[in-house]
Order: C-alpha cells, then structure tokens, then sequence
C-alpha cells in the first residue's frame, strides 16, 4: 500500500498529465466524427450568446453589399416570374397540383458564426428543427454551393462548409458533362479542386463547375466555381483547380434545400451500394 | 496570492477575447494561424505546482474549444505544453537557477531566453494541435509547414506583447 502511495507521489504529475490528455483526446475523438457533432452541438450553446453578438456587428456592416445582392435578386427572380408566366401562357399548361412536382424545399437563413482558417471548418445558421431543417440539407449561398447540414436543434443547425478536409461533392463541368468529386485541401479558401476528370477529356480555363445531383443532397445545376487550372495527378486522371465562386469569407445570407423525395431515392439505392 | 489570481484571470479574458475576436479571423493563405491564448501558460509562475499547471492548461484550452467550436483539439495542446513546461524551464534554466516566486519574462531572464523558450514552448503547443486538427499523417509535411509558420506569428506577437506587458 505504502509503494503504490509512493508510487502515486512520485509521478502524480504524469498520472494526471495523462489523465487529462486523455480526456481531451476523447473529445476530440468523438466530436470529429462526421455524423455525431452533438457534443459540439451543446457547446456551441454555450457559447452561443457571444456568438450571436458578433454576428449581429458583422452583419450591420456588411449591410451595403447584401443590400445591393438582395436587389440584384430580386430583379433576376422578377424576370424568371416573368419568363415563366410566359411559357405557361404559350404551352397551355394547366396547373394541377403543384405539390407533385416540387421536389425541393427552399429556407432561408442567416450565419451566424463561420470559419474558414481551419482544416475542418463548420458554420452554425439561426434555423432549426422548428423551422423544418434536418440533417443532410444542402447550403446555397447566392453565389453557390457552401455546405451540408450535419446537425440541428430546435433553433440552430451546424453545417459543415465545403472548406473542410471530409467534404465531399459530386460535380459536373458544364460544357462537356464529365462529372467527378469536388474536395478541399485545407489550403486557400479561395480554390478547390475537383478530382477523377479523365485524361482525355478537353478541359478550358474559365468553364463553370456544377452539382450532378447524384448525391440527392445538392439540387442539380447548382454552381460551384470556375475552373482555374489543372495538373495530371498520378494515374489517368486530371486534378483541376476551381475558383470557388462562393466568398466563404463573407457568407452571410444562405438558403437551405432539402429535397422532399431524397428517402425514396436513397432507400431505392440501398441494396446497389 | 489574491492579487495574482485576479491579474492572471485579467490576462487570460483579454487573451481569450483577442484570440476569438481577433485572431481566429486572420487568413493568410492558408498556412498561418496564431494562436496567442498560449501566453497564459508562458507567463504563469517558474514554481506553479505541476499539478495546478495542467488543470488551468486544460480550462484554458477547453474554454478555446468552446468559442471555436473544435472539442478537444486546443485542450490536447494545452494539456502536453503544460506538461513539458517544467522540464523546458529546468533545461533552459539560468546558471544560478530561479529564484523563489520568479516569473518567465523578458525583463528579468533577457530577450534571448525568453525567445527561446516561447519559441519552443508554441511549437510543440502547435505541433499537438494542428496534427489533432487534421487528425491524419497523410500530408505530414503540409501540416508540418503550417505548424512552423504559425508558430513563428504567434511567437513574434507573444513577443509584442511580451514587450508592451514590460512597458507597464
């Protein structure tokens, strides 16, 4: 008993060095997981008045430019009306019920706190559970793609950005159709690249990068970036850099698409995976 | 005793609110990202109790880790620079040694010692953290550049405000 005393005596320093070390490592083990952010979640609670607080300061300032973005919309979203009615008029089409051919949801929201200096950047918006967000929705900033919910509660949701490392999209460019995966190195904010584009495929600086679709996540035809140049890496295969036509530094207002058939689709899909 | 506690908690909320308003916002192309809450485990005192060191090491960097939402991440650090304080202190220790109720600064050990031991008290409190960050050694050398970088623009601004701490 006297030894084990002894013992503990002597190396009280390393017992709870590791102690304490292993605890953090539990955390961070368990709060990385992609799909089980909950502890995070409630932290993020915590913290979240502060939060809330520096958001409201940021989004005061940026108040001109989302004022000039807003109205840019809205007359582009005018002439879409306008283009619409139009076709409806031509075509003879009779609306029946509405409610079959919508396959996507649209939600707006704000962000509240984001980061992008990370390996693994998250960002929390000011909807949740209540206002009908959930897991596996897609973020759509005016200018494209910014991310995919990972967890909500009943006012907030955390979505993981597309600046983080275990991302993954599936993406098309649109002027030959070759389709291949869009991830993030963890460098600049700015670029990311899209992998598996074959060699022989004729690849032009400046086309635009698009969501497939495939992923029932994202709805299809959404932009990404613009191709900014590429490299053969290893095998048979192109690495092409995109410029990221979202500005993560300045995501401010996002709208939230969850697609209304994404179970039928997936639960079809199950047994060919 | 109660004087010291009340300074140190001053330091620590204006560490911790430059680290979140501040510091967490500078990109610079991807590579650089100081970290400058550490100088509260630098300037803690020579004779801390080892065991006290690593409890503020670990409040300290889950309070991090609550504002950035990364649980664990800046704890692990924290928690293995505390660790290897005392043995970095005794290794760069001045030839008579410390004397009772000394603290790490710059005025009293030189600008030399005190770059020294920043210096290699932020790398490995880096090295810790941006290895749990992206929690895979694919890319080793990528990471590697980046705790290197980082640790040099947290060290100079430690240093700054090691200087402007001085002044008072």
């Amino acid at each position: 008993m006297r030894n084990l005393l002894n013992f503990l005596a002597r190396y009280n320093n390393l017992i709870i060095f590791l102690l304490l070390e292993g605890f953090a490592i539990y955390l961070a083990v368990q709060g990385n997981d992609y799909h089980n952010i909950r502890l995070a979640k409630g932290m993020r609670l915590m913290t979240l008045g502060v939060e809330k607080n520096i958001a409201k300061t940021r989004t005061y300032f940026n108040l001109y430019s989302v004022n000039s973005k807003v109205a840019q919309e809205n007359i582009d979203l005018r002439n879409h009306i306008e283009k619409m009615n139009r076709s409806a008029d031509h075509l003879f089409i009779s609306y029946t019920d509405s409610a079959n051919n919508q396959q996507y949801t649209y939600t707006s929201a704000e962000v509240i706190n984001n980061s992008t200096n990370r390996q693994k950047n998250f960002f929390t918006i000011n909807k949740g559970k209540k206002q009908g967000i959930d897991v596996d929705m897609a973020v759509i900033s005016p200018d494209g793609v910014a991310g995919i919910i990972v967890s909500s509660s009943e006012n907030f949701s955390v979505g993981m950005s597309l600046l983080n490392i275990d991302f993954h999209l599936s993406a098309r460019i649109k002027s030959n159709g070759y389709f291949g995966s869009v991830t993030w190195d963890g460098r600049d904010y700015r670029f990311a690249y899209l992998n598996e584009i074959p060699l022989h495929v004729l690849i032009n600086k400046g086309d635009t990068v698009l969501t497939t679709g495939y992923s029932s996540i994202f709805p299809k035809g959404v932009l990404v970036g613009i191709i900014d140049s590429y490299e053969k890496a290893g095998g048979d295969f192109y690495k092409v850099k995109i410029l990221l036509t979202t500005d993560f530094r300045k995501i401010d207002y996002v709208s939230i698409a969850g697609n209304l058939r994404r179970l039928e689709q997936t639960e079809l899909e199950k047994p060919y995976k | 005793m109660i004087n010291s506690i009340i300074r140190y908690t001053v330091i620590f909320v204006i560490l911790i609110f430059l680290q979140v308003l501040l510091f967490n916002n500078i990109q610079f192309s991807g590579f650089i990202n100081p970290y400058v809450y550490v100088m509260l485990i630098l300037i803690l005192p020579v004779e801390i109790p080892s065991w006290l060191l690593l409890i503020i090491c670990f409040f300290s960097g889950l309070t991090v880790d609550l504002f950035n939402g990364t649980p664990g991440i800046h704890t692990s650090a924290t928690v293995f620079s505390g660790f290897i304080r005392p043995y970095i202190l005794r290794m760069i220790s001045p030839r008579d040694g410390y004397e009772a109720g000394a603290v790490p600064s710059m005025v009293i050990y030189g600008f030399r010692w005190f770059l020294l031991y920043s210096g290699v008290m932020i790398f490995a409190h880096h090295f810790v953290l941006f290895y749990m960050e992206v929690f895979r050694f694919a890319e080793f050398f990528a990471t590697l550049l980046r705790v290197i970088l980082s640790t040099i623009f947290s060290t100079v601004f430690i240093l700054l405000a090691e200087y402007y701490r001085r002044g008072r």
